[in-house]
């Protein structure tokens, strides 16, 4: 597991919503993208 | 959630994704409460995400001995919240990316504990991802 870097392509995200619809990273380029991955929720 | 209050920058600027791994009603209960959240809340139940984005788990010392985690919970504690069981990995650390329009990491800060970067400075890198598009 490496980490992240600036500079470097995103690594794939492919992941359903709390609905079930998946979503692609690769299908949203475009336009800049904040994506926050959250610890546990408490 | 506090990046919710900037969502009209935010949508002049880009988009969000945001990725968590507990179960639906957890998330709903602690995180989202009820809020209209008008971005993707993705789930990785498997955290296959968190291992290929390269965020790994935090010590028991560095997740729960910060000062700041007991003071949230002190917090909630006098808000009239009740305590429940922690969710399935509580030292799995989380992070915060920001990529430019063809998809090039332009800003990464994954955490090293419960830390979180403040929303001027994540509106600041998604300022800049958004202007390479020009």
């Amino acid at each position: 597991m490496s980490a992240t870097k600036v500079g470097e392509p995103a690594p794939p995200l492919d992941l359903p919503d709390l609905s079930g619809t998946r979503h692609r990273l690769a299908d949203l380029r475009g336009r800049a993208m904040l994506i926050v991955f959250f610890r546990h929720a408490g | 959630m506090k990046v919710l209050q900037r969502r009209e920058r935010i949508d002049t600027l880009g988009s969000v994704l945001f990725v968590a791994f507990d179960e639906r009603e957890r998330l709903e209960r602690a995180l989202l409460r009820g809020l209209d959240v008008a971005y993707p809340v993705l789930v990785d139940r498997d955290r296959s995400a968190y291992r290929s984005w390269g965020l790994g788990r935090g010590s028991i010392a560095g997740v729960w001995g910060d000062p700041r985690v007991w003071l949230l919970y002190t917090r909630k504690l006098l808000g009239g919240e009740r305590l429940r069981r922690p969710g399935r990995d509580t030292l799995q650390l989380g992070g915060d990316f920001v990529l430019d329009p063809q998809g090039i990491v332009t800003y990464a800060r994954p955490q090293q504990r419960d830390d979180r970067p403040p929303v001027a400075e994540l509106l600041r890198a998604l300022e800049r991802a958004a202007r390479t598009a020009d």
